[in-house]
């Protein structure tokens, strides 16, 4: 692209702060509350700036066991998600990228059957799976509905990655002696290390994120994740502001710091039509 | 030559000695079972197949079912009722005010993040200093949680304490001490809003993939024959983002018509049904009423009218292609 006049330049900066203030303001809001105490907190009409700050409302949190719970119920269904997920995807992305089989298309565009139906459509029905295996309200339930949602794009972004192995390699390997899984597990797999790592971490942040299989799922107070325990926070009575919008931030934070190391693989994989929205 | 291949011309010479000819199985079968590769390749997929055979596959056919049925959950009992549960929610009173709240959030979301998305990624591709940083914060909706988005909304829209209801109070937009989450059109326009602002990311950063693969001599030879910057959008930059506008399209649709947190999470469908959209009709049948032959009937109709509209879409917009 040439060079942008000086109208062109100063137009694509003022946009851009525009946009800037829609996107940040509300997190920046979020933030400054979380560190506000009461007396600020409630004024009308609002201060932007805190004249004091206070940590009462995080401490508040880090002291309650409800709080603590969602945050390792999260981290647990997240992690169990993630490896359960990458298992399944890696063996799959592989079979797919280095061999010919029937019916090969047909599982590629089957494993997106999801995309066209959302959780919304498939939950009714996972629901009653889930029951009759007996897996309602436990963690193993859940990590399973997350998979549901978050095995396509794993498969097809863990494709992708794969592709960019040459097949010498592969070739060379078996040359050598190895056997398949060898191939798989001590040669490929590392050299995709960096874009299995992306992969874990999407996965992980979807899991993080994910509210509806987790309120059909989960009923018990100490299995909820992160999002359902916040969203009965909301609903009680008594709204405690403070506290909501740290335990807000606390949730966010740990996504965007995943999300910013990885952030140039997002953008590869929207480009490659993976990741969804 | 790798041991697949010996393996294969030895299988060959072994039906060549004995003159019979390889067994007449039918391509595939026959494919599969000479091709040692072809068996090795379906043991790696095998625990992927199996788990969208079972928690996919199954559930899709399992929810066209249950919307024939009429299920007691207590007694886990099924009876076939036929059409019973279409005609039952076809002929619900809210039909019409759900079928309607749908559309309104459905264009209102996809023009707003398609009209940002497309004004951002102009915006990123400029070669300026600090666009990648501008793109990154930009970037950021995309993974905040629902509920934290939720919660931030609902806080900045509080009657009493919200930083955005003060503003719209002070500007006599709204009554003092109200919010605009408890007007019907307040809190339909709130949704919608906060549905702009995390879906919008997404479609910007795939306009910018494509406005990145422009080549640039196009550029020069438009600014070569005289074309000024709204020419040059209008005939060099449009064109070429009508392919993945189209893609974009049909998956933001269905993205759209089919999210459910952050109604449900801002408004839960309310002030009085006001926000209340296909799906949270989908989970209060199911999971609030206990009626999943209804609710399995709601999510095939809503699954149906999807696949329809894409593919009319798909259809429509080949025609205008090949012309």
């Amino acid at each position: 692209m040439k060079r942008a006049s000086r109208t062109t330049t100063l137009l694509t900066y003022a946009v851009a702060l525009v946009l800037i203030v829609f996107v940040g303001f509300p997190l920046l809001w979020m933030v400054l509350s979380s560190l506000k105490p009461s007396t600020e907190l409630f004024v009308n009409p609002p201060r932007i700036l805190p004249r004091a700050i206070t940590l009462e409302w995080y401490a508040n949190l880090v002291g309650s066991s409800d709080a603590l719970s969602l945050f390792r119920n999260s981290l647990v269904v997240g992690v169990a998600t993630t490896v359960v997920c990458l298992t399944l995807g890696t063996f799959a992305a592989y079979g797919v990228t280095r061999f010919d089989f029937p019916g090969k298309r047909a599982f590629l565009g089957a494993a997106l059957i999801s995309y066209v139906f959302p959780a919304i459509v498939l939950f009714i029905s996972v629901y009653m799976i889930i029951n009759s295996l007996g897996l309602i309200d436990t963690r193993l339930g859940l990590i399973l509905c997350h998979c549901i949602l978050t095995f396509p794009f794993a498969l097809w972004m863990l494709k992708s990655f794969f592709e960019g192995v040459p097949r010498e390699i592969d070739e060379a390997a078996w040359v050598d002696g190895a056997s398949f899984t060898q191939t798989f597990v001590l040669v490929i797999l590392p050299l995709s290390l960096p874009g299995l790592f992306s992969v874990a971490v999407f996965v992980f942040v979807l899991s993080w994120n994910e509210f509806l299989f987790a309120s059909v799922m989960i009923t018990s107070g100490d299995l909820k994740t992160i999002p359902l325990g916040i969203a009965e926070f909301i609903t009680s009575f008594d709204i405690r502001w403070g506290e909501i919008m740290a335990i807000g931030t606390l949730a966010t934070v740990p996504v965007v710091i995943m999300f910013l190391c990885v952030q140039r693989y997002f953008v590869a994989g929207v480009t490659s039509g993976a990741i969804k929205g | 030559m790798s041991a697949v291949s010996a393996r294969l011309a030895a299988i060959g010479s072994r039906y060549a000695a004995s003159g019979r000819r390889p067994p007449r199985t039918g391509r595939f079968l026959d494919r599969f079972l000479r091709d040692h590769k072809a068996r090795i390749g379906l043991v790696f997929i095998a625990p992927a197949l199996a788990f969208l055979i079972v928690f996919v596959a199954y559930p899709v056919i399992e929810v066209v079912r249950l919307s024939f049925h009429l299920v007691d959950f207590a007694t886990d009992q099924e009876k076939f009722v036929g059409f019973a549960n279409f005609v039952q929610v076809l002929r619900d009173a809210k039909l019409g005010t759900v079928a309607w709240n749908t559309l309104v959030w459905t264009i209102f979301s996809l023009a707003g993040q398609f009209a940002l998305g497309l004004t951002a990624a102009l915006c990123i591709n400029q070669r300026l200093p600090g666009m990648t940083l501008i793109r990154t914060i930009l970037l950021l909706p995309y993974v905040v949680p629902v509920i934290a988005l939720a919660l931030f909304w609902r806080w900045m829209l509080d009657g009493s304490f919200g930083i955005v209801s003060a503003a719209l109070q002070s500007a006599g937009a709204i009554a003092p001490d109200q919010s605009p989450l408890a007007t019907p059109d307040g809190a339909m326009a709130t949704v919608i809003l906060a549905n702009t602002w995390r879906g919008f990311p997404f479609v910007m950063i795939s306009y910018w993939a494509a406005l990145q693969a422009i080549p640039h001599e196009l550029y020069e030879a438009a600014s070569v024959d005289g074309a000024g910057p709204w020419q040059e959008f209008r005939y060099v930059t449009l064109p070429h983002l009508v392919t993945i506008t189209k893609v974009m399209l049909v998956l933001r649709l269905i993205w759209t018509v089919t999210f459910f947190d952050i109604i449900w999470l801002i408004t839960r469908g309310g002030p009085g049904g006001a926000t209340e959209h296909w799906p949270i009709w989908i989970y209060q049948e199911t999971m609030g009423f206990f009626r999943f032959g209804s609710g399995a009937a709601l999510a095939v109709l809503l699954a149906g009218m999807l696949m329809l509209l894409s593919a009319v879409y798909l259809v429509a917009t080949r025609g205008s292609a090949a012309r």
